[in-house]
């Protein structure tokens, strides 16, 4: 393969990389994948490969002095010298990328969210370093620090709820605490007879989407619980309960009301191609 | 494939590609620049003559010139070429992504509540250590035993030019003419334009970043496919947790199927909280060491075989410290 051939196909290569990391990052996709410390570092990585793949196909035909004497090398030159057929480099950066791209749903499917702890315990997802960063209160401090809705639930994140579980100083304070929170609806499949129960989780991604975990809550109802769409984003309230179930604390939030909701924020990005 | 886990490792795929292609990228432009701006022979200079000094200086590198495992092996490969020592280059290959400054942070921060100071220490402590010790035993071994049979026959050709050639003369970089002795390994031409050194530089970063992508590529794709599939092995490594032999190696295994960057594995080590202290630092110390996607990159430098027993290597010491510190030195925790 001539040199111009293969450095223009190597430039599309990078460009290609470098497309998908623009794409994602601009369409607010990214958000799925990297935890927000990331994601800027990701854009300038695929601002800097469309860069590089965009030179180099520009200046492909170019002639370059290295400035390096090579007179006693034999062959090709070596600052462009390949470890393996430019076809097959190509194919093993390419074809993953597209399947990936083609496949993804920007979400985990229901067998991997289990995988990643969606019907763990608490207990045994408790993570120190996620645990101290939520401050010490006291429920007066609790009331004021979260906003009240018009019917007197308390806003809740859905991960205050959970690492709250077992925690000796959070849990009294929050148990039979008027809640609001939101989350993704889903079945409940464990201790679960009278199908009385859902669970509601978010995702939490330290770095990357590899590397999240799922975060969950109990959805307890008097009755069925209401028809809404699994996987939904919904907004739940109800009172707080911390219960004793197979010798492991669960948080169980008994609803007084379960609404389909918009996503917040930070998962729409439909919703931030407005901005 | 079934259409779930298509989903399932298409996500964990690109979250891992999307957050190592930028530091890939920044380790291929430096190699680039290095590669033709940087004189043949320049960091030999930088460094003591004497091999231990030079091995020990290397380790700390990475201070100056953080850069994840990831960026790394590209410049490894450059900087190697351009007249590095084998032995200092893979020094400061094995300890660059533990002993930066980057990773110091992430470990302590991660680490608040966990005894973070002492993690952070530990952590590039014993990374430092064993890098030199692989630095010390590499440099007693031919190139041939280290190093792809291309590289190091380039290298070994190298060496042989430069003996050929009388250097009794003060070579004198500055000089306006041209003369002609090429075999000796010099650069001896005129400077080219700079637009024409700046296209070259770019080139050779486009190549490089080519080999490495397409290495991490395939490591990606299968640590996708362990991590989209790790659980099934979950309540096993529980149950090593408790074990102060097994909890490390197991750690170590899980390190090497992660394949996590070292600027971030802390915040997962950190959740770890099963596991002993000592076989979070072994998770810590290895991973950036060797893992799946790196076994891949390695091989751009070094032969097979040598990648063979330098894993080995590294899980039986850093193991074995891991333990020991665990035991002896931190026994209360």
């Amino acid at each position: 393969m001539n040199a111009t051939l293969r450095r223009s196909l190597f430039s599309l290569a990078l460009l290609a990389w470098g497309g998908v990391l623009l794409y994602f990052y601009s369409s607010g996709r990214m958000n799925q994948y990297l935890a927000p410390d990331f994601r800027m570092i990701a854009f300038a990585g695929g601002l800097g490969l469309a860069v590089l793949g965009l030179f180099n196909l520009l200046t492909a035909g170019q002639a370059a002095d290295c400035g390096h004497d090579h007179s006693g090398e034999e062959g090709a030159h070596d600052h462009e010298n390949d470890d393996m057929h430019p076809i097959t480099a190509l194919l093993l950066m390419l074809v993953p990328l597209g399947l990936a791209v083609a496949w993804t749903k920007d979400e985990y499917s229901a067998d991997a969210l289990s995988r990643k702890g969606l019907y763990a315990a608490p207990s045994a997802m408790n993570s120190p370093f996620l645990a101290s960063s939520i401050p010490a209160l006291t429920r007066e401090e609790i009331e004021k620090s979260h906003r009240k809705t018009a019917d007197g639930f308390l806003e809740f994140n859905l991960m205050e709820l959970f690492f709250s579980t077992g925690d000796r100083e959070m849990q009294p304070l929050i148990e039979g605490l008027k809640v609001q929170t939101e989350g993704r609806w889903i079945d409940e499949k464990v201790r679960n007879p009278n199908g009385s129960r859902k669970r509601l989780y978010r995702l939490f991604m330290t770095c990357c989407a590899a590397d999240s975990k799922a975060i969950p809550i109990i959805l307890e109802f008097d009755k069925q619980p209401p028809e809404l769409p699994d996987n939904g984003w919904v907004t739940v309230a109800g009172t707080m309960r911390f219960i004793m179930e197979d010798g492991e604390i669960q948080p169980v939030l008994v609803v007084d009301r379960a609404l389909a909701s918009e996503p917040p924020y930070e998962e729409n990005f439909m919703r931030q191609k407005g901005f | 494939m079934s259409p779930d886990s298509q989903q399932d490792f298409a996500l964990a795929f690109l979250s891992i590609l999307f957050e190592g292609a930028p530091f890939i990228l920044l380790g291929t432009l430096i190699s680039g620049f290095i590669d033709i701006y940087l004189p043949p022979g320049m960091m030999d200079r930088f460094l003591p003559k004497n091999k231990f000094l030079a091995v020990l200086m290397s380790g700390m590198l990475g201070a100056v010139f953080p850069v994840c495992e990831c960026a790394v092996v590209p410049v490894i490969r450059r900087l190697v070429k351009k007249g590095l020592p084998v032995s200092c280059g893979l020094t400061y290959m094995l300890a660059a992504p533990i002993v930066n400054p980057i990773t110091a942070l992430s470990t302590w921060k991660a680490f608040q509540g966990q005894g973070a100071g002492m993690m952070t220490c530990s952590r590039l402590l014993l990374g430092f250590l064993v890098a030199v010790a692989v630095g010390m035993i590499v440099s007693k071994l031919p190139l041939g035993a280290v190093l792809r049979p291309k590289l190091a026959e380039s290298l070994n050709n190298d060496a042989r030019e430069v003996g050929h050639h009388d250097h009794e003369h003060d070579h004198d970089h500055d000089h306006d003419h041209d003369h002609d002795h090429s075999c000796c390994g010099h650069d001896h031409r005129h400077a080219p334009a700079g637009g024409e050194r700046l296209v070259a530089a770019f080139r050779s970063a486009m190549k490089d970043f080519v080999d490495v992508a397409v290495y991490f590529s395939i490591g990606v794709t299968i640590t996708a496919l362990f991590n989209t599939g790790i659980a099934p092995g979950a309540q096993w490594l529980d149950s090593l947790a408790s074990n102060p032999t097994a909890a490390p190696v197991a750690l170590m295994v899980l390190a090497f199927i992660l394949s996590l960057c070292s600027t971030s594995d802390a915040f997962i080590a950190a959740t770890l909280d099963k596991f002993s202290w000592g076989a979070k630092l072994a998770f810590l110390t290895f991973g950036p060491m060797m893992d799946v996607k790196l076994i891949f990159l390695y091989q751009t430098v070094l032969r097979k075989r040598f990648i063979v027993l330098l894993a080995l290597g590294l899980f039986v010491s850093i193991g074995g410290i891991s333990i020991f510190w665990q035991h002896l030195i931190l026994g209360a925790k």
